[in-house]
């Protein structure tokens, strides 16, 4: 009997259309699973529907600690932090503590021990507050500390960083995996960020229209897309078919590894194209190029001024620095 | 301005003569009032929770009867009222017509679609997911509908008090179906009535400011718990 959360068969039905067809999913105790995926694709059905929360037709097993879930136990094993924060009436600590209380802990207790976790997620000045004067950014420091102070089995964040300035999202998620860092719990994130996967999961799964592409090590699969689809989510959004290239796989490139050639070159390797427009982006300046294949997108660093670049409609060659074959990789569950 | 002062000053006599007659209009205008609005309370906050909450055939037909419910006036509520207790009507048997118990019954009746539409557009306020959200903190379906009640209980509170002083003030339903008998179902909105009719002026806005007096004691009452509960967090 494997600990943490899974699922086998799992399928979530909505106005007759399916949402999501999950065959097998599997995040062990101690471990995080990111979900990555586009908008729409499914993320927070699946979440909810491990978690038991769906309003939509589930069937499938949902296993808790390899066994069927009922509501019960995973009322008990399980938090889950939604995309908006989501806090009562009442002070900061108040809030942080609602979770415990939920599971009858006492309320002297349950202060006793939510205070480390509000230590911890730099929350001590801020817990007398009434809890609806705080940021967007305050209130979902809250929502995790709230979920991280009942000592979860399980927990599922529903991008609970979006919505958040850079600065406050890069603060939170290092928080959160010092957090989560040693503790015994299977996290399963959703996230359509490739950043918050790498910073918080050992293991990511891609999910597009409601089915895993791919699943495995984080580094691994999010350097080596399977498809168009996978490409294009993990920011390889530069598709070179052989036609193309000449060689016996489609290739992907992301924009920071294809770059215009300004000087003299005879190498052969090279994509010939026509300049369709520049757009200075202050680090970075954006080449968009038009080829016989479809468009590709350079990404040159540094404010390149116009003069360097030709004018839009010249003919210009592209050279892709570092390109991957798109290769199927195996949906087995990580080890 | 002397009908006025003479009011006011008929108003005070009556509060302190500690006149029977007065007394038990206003005790009867309480009881019955207080009574139809808690049993609005009853099936309104169920009902208007489901309505907010739930998802069932007819969910939306109930939410329009209701907001229709809020405007509808109280004579045609006394009509369907005094239709049903009429002696030969299908609860003629109970003889109630003419009571207290036909007053509550016309009251709870105008005081309820207006609990339900305010506690449905109350709970509708807070986030959709919030009892989600409660759940997957471990709450019970029960616990988190609780806790959604207490989350939207200002609204709620306001619309205890919208009910109250809707049948407390309405005059059209306690005369056609409690008659306006004296010492058995004269309540302050139809001795008022009464009294204007008999051209005394005095006696009648003596009985509408203990009348705006009561409302404004029962209401004063409500916003000071809600208000202690906006400010106490």
């Amino acid at each position: 009997m494997s600990a943490g959360i899974g699922c086998r068969d799992l399928r979530v039905h909505a106005g007759g259309r399916e949402l999501l067809s999950v065959p097998e999913l599997h995040v062990s105790s101690g471990r995080t699973l990111a979900v990555l995926g586009p908008n729409g694709a499914g993320k927070s059905t699946l979440l909810r529907a491990l978690g038991l929360l769906s309003s939509h037709r589930v069937s499938g097993e949902i296993l808790l600690d390899g066994r069927p879930a009922t509501r019960s136990l995973m009322r008990h094993a399980l938090v889950a932090v939604l995309q908006r924060p989501i806090l009562r009436r009442g002070t900061v600590a108040a809030n942080v503590i609602s979770g415990l209380r939920f599971r009858g802990v006492s309320r002297r207790e349950a202060q006793a021990r939510a205070w480390p976790w509000i230590e911890a997620l730099g929350l001590a000045s801020l817990a007398g507050r009434d809890a609806r004067s705080l940021s967007i950014g305050e209130a979902q420091r809250v929502s995790i500390t709230r979920a991280l102070a009942v000592g979860p089995k399980v927990l599922l964040l529903d991008e609970p960083f979006s919505g958040l300035d850079s600065t406050t999202r890069a603060d939170l998620l290092a928080d959160l995996r010092a957090a989560l860092t040693g503790q015994p719990t299977a996290t399963i994130l959703v996230t359509h960020d490739r950043q918050e996967a790498l910073a918080l999961a050992e293991d990511t799964a891609l999910l597009i229209k409601g089915r895993i592409r791919q699943h495995g090590s984080t580094a691994e699969v999010l350097d080596h897309p399977g498809d168009a689809d996978t490409a294009r989510l993990l920011g390889f959004t530069n598709l070179l078919p052989p036609a193309l290239t000449g060689r016996t796989h489609t290739l992907v490139a992301r924009p920071e590894h294809t770059r215009l050639v300004l000087g003299p070159s005879d190498d052969s390797a090279e994509v010939i194209g026509t300049l369709r427009r520049t757009v200075a982006l202050g680090v970075a300046t954006r080449v968009d190029v038009d080829t016989a294949a479809g468009p590709l997108t350079c990404l040159h660093p540094g404010d390149l001024l116009a003069t360097e670049l030709p004018p839009a409609g010249s003919s210009v060659r592209v050279r892709i620095r570092h390109a991957r074959p798109l290769t199927e990789m195996s949906l087995a569950t990580p080890s | 301005m002397d009908v006025l002062f003479g009011g006011l000053a008929d108003a005070v006599r009556l509060l302190l003569s500690g006149d029977e007659d007065s007394w038990s209009i206003i005790a009867l205008t309480l009881r019955v009032s207080l009574t139809a609005t808690a049993i609005a309370l009853l099936l309104g906050l169920p009902l208007g929770a489901a309505v907010a909450v739930a998802r069932f055939p007819g969910r939306r037909i109930l939410l329009a009867a209701a907001n229709t419910g809020m405007g509808m006036p109280p004579v045609v509520v006394g009509l369907f009222v005094t239709v049903l207790l009429w002696r030969s009507g299908p609860l003629g048997g109970l003889g109630l017509l003419y009571t207290p118990t036909a007053m509550v019954i016309a009251q709870g009746a105008i005081a309820t679609p207006i609990v339900v539409a305010l506690v449905a557009a109350a709970l509708q306020q807070v986030d959709p997911d919030f009892r989600v959200q409660m759940q997957a903190l471990g709450a019970t379906p029960v616990r988190a509908l609780a806790a959604l009640l207490g989350e939207a209980r200002l609204p709620l509170l306001a619309g205890a008090m919208a009910a109250f002083g809707a049948v407390v003030s309405e005059v059209g339903a306690a005369q056609m179906v409690g008659g306006n008998l004296a010492g058995q179902t004269r309540v302050l909105t139809t001795a008022a009535v009464l009294a204007t009719s008999r051209g005394q002026f005095s006696l009648a806005i003596a009985f509408g400011l203990i009348l705006l007096l009561i409302a404004f004691g029962v209401n004063l009452s409500l916003t000071l718990i809600q208000q202690r509960q906006a400010v106490t967090r």
